[in-house]
């Protein structure tokens, strides 16, 4: 079967994104600073930092080591997700199905786009138009060679494989070196061992017997000799998704029993909006704009199961406060995945409480219909032993 | 809703003090006597720190009110 697909390259986007306005940063050797809590490794580095030996992945220890007057930056994972996501939705504007891979990564099928836009020049002009940020963009007959392509794509010039099928991807990856193999997170550790036992090039390779490979590295051997061989699984794009965001300032940099009450609010401010329509959330993404531009915070949650009590969501998200490195200026909680609608249906015996619940609801219901999301608050306490009155109690969406 | 709403915000008030800072009119009211006077200081470690000298009075016409004054800005505000 005949097939395309496009890869979309955005180099050091994560590292770019972090920087913000500071961008002249990427002349001088600066890396992507560790995660809180996470392994001391370098993220994303500019190309000045490159020249000297570093790349990511690389020890904090070693980094410094090989470049002492490295400049680290903090990571912003929450605006690299938001800034992705708007990327990724232009993308789709186009009636691109895209997989994303990783921040500044994406890949799709271009067959069902060649005669929209007419032919394979007119599809990459048109993701071009949509993305206006300055991408690369390689198109291969494999997901691995299309990837490939693009890291040594140009930024005005798209490197295109013509042809199609295994033979043809795996001819215009035989001279490319085994580094490329990094660009699979799960194959990042595999380049050093293969060049050190003296195979350097894709090519060589996809000429070792399979069986070798397994022996030595198991199954991530023979994903590599795939990859080499010009195959890949097939693209699994994302469905198209929905973008449901809350986010609460906190002027007085929050941390604690406060974060905790805010996310309160989050969730009950999430759970009065129209567009959920009655459905479930099956997947919330919290995220936090750290004090004294310390970056951003970012935890997604899956929930075991879909719903949409905020006693439970509150249960759930609560303990994820305290992995937050620092406080917060700002806390925001975003809808990731819906469920299925919720169950309304009636028990057999019905409790009064719950009657007079349901009723109550109701009633809120329609004067919202009527009065707008402001008709129906009720006073929520924030802080409550605050010196200052301002700062002891919001108001806050009512939920029955 | 488009965010969440404060509830007892502070208000402007006009207040005519004496000369160490005790209100003697509030609103064109006559200060009966001042009950309660304190000062709170907040923030101190950010670039907004707060200090407010506040006051409980009560008027010749039997108003309890709360009133401070923002000692940075020498305003004048009423909160409940």
């Amino acid at each position: 079967m005949f097939v395309m697909i496009v890869s979309v390259l955005l180099p050091r986007f994560a590292l770019a994104t972090a920087l913000g306005d500071r961008g002249e940063l990427l002349q001088t050797p600066c890396a992507l600073a560790p995660e809180p809590g996470g392994v001391q490794k370098v993220g994303e580095v500019s190309p000045a930092a490159e020249a000297l030996g570093l790349h990511p992945g690389l020890r904090l220890g070693e980094s410094l080591a090989r470049c002492p007057e490295l400049t680290l930056v903090p990571p912003d994972p929450a605006g690299v997700a938001d800034r992705w996501e708007r990327l990724l939705v232009r993308l789709e504007s186009i009636g691109a199905a895209v997989e994303p891979e990783r921040p500044g990564l994406v890949c799709f099928e271009a067959r069902g786009l060649l005669r929209l836009h007419g032919g394979i020049d007119g599809v990459l002009a048109a993701a071009r138009r949509a993305l206006r940020a300055p991408a690369r963009f390689g198109v291969a007959p494999s997901r691995f060679a299309a990837v490939a392509a693009a890291t040594r794509a140009r930024s005005r010039r798209p490197e295109i494989v013509s042809g199609s099928g295994r033979a043809v991807a795996r001819a215009y990856l035989a001279s490319l070196p085994v580094s490329l193999l990094r660009a699979r997170a799960a194959l990042a550790e595999l380049p050093d061992a293969l060049e050190r036992l003296g195979v350097r090039t894709l090519g060589e390779l996809a000429g070792l017997p399979s069986a070798v490979l397994a022996d030595r590295f198991g199954s991530l051997g023979l994903l590599a000799h795939e990859l080499a061989c010009g195959g890949d699984s097939p693209l699994h794009p994302r469905p198209p998704g929905e973008f449901l965001r809350e986010s609460l300032d906190l002027p007085e940099a929050g941390s604690g029993v406060q974060l905790e009450r805010g996310l309160g609010l989050l969730i009950d401010r999430l759970l009065a909006r129209r567009e959920r329509r009655g459905r479930t959330i099956r997947a919330v993404v919290i995220s936090a704009v750290l004090v004294e531009q310390g970056g951003t915070w970012r935890e997604q949650v899956v929930f075991r199961e879909a719903l949409s009590d905020p006693v439970r969501m509150r249960l759930a998200l609560t303990p994820r406060l305290a992995l937050m490195p620092a406080p917060a200026d700002a806390l925001r909680l975003a809808v990731e995945r819906f469920g299925p609608l919720a169950s309304d249906q009636r028990g057999l015996l019905e409790a009064p409480a719950e009657e007079r619940a349901g009723r109550l609801r109701e009633a809120i219901r329609q004067a919202r219909v009527v009065a707008g999301p402001d008709a129906a608050l009720r006073v929520l306490t924030v802080d409550p032993d605050s010196r200052f009155p301002e700062r002891r109690a919001v108001l806050t969406p009512f939920e029955g | 809703m488009s965010g969440p709403r404060r509830l007892g915000v502070p208000r402007r008030v006009a207040v005519e003090p004496d000369a160490a800072g005790r209100p003697l009119e509030v609103d064109g009211r006559t200060v009966d006597s001042v009950r309660e006077s304190w000062l709170i200081e907040d923030r101190w470690w950010t670039e907004r720190p707060l200090r407010r000298r506040y006051w409980e009075i009560v008027t010749t016409c039997g108003r309890n009110e709360i009133v401070f004054v923002d000692l940075f800005s020498q305003r004048w505000w009423r909160q409940r």
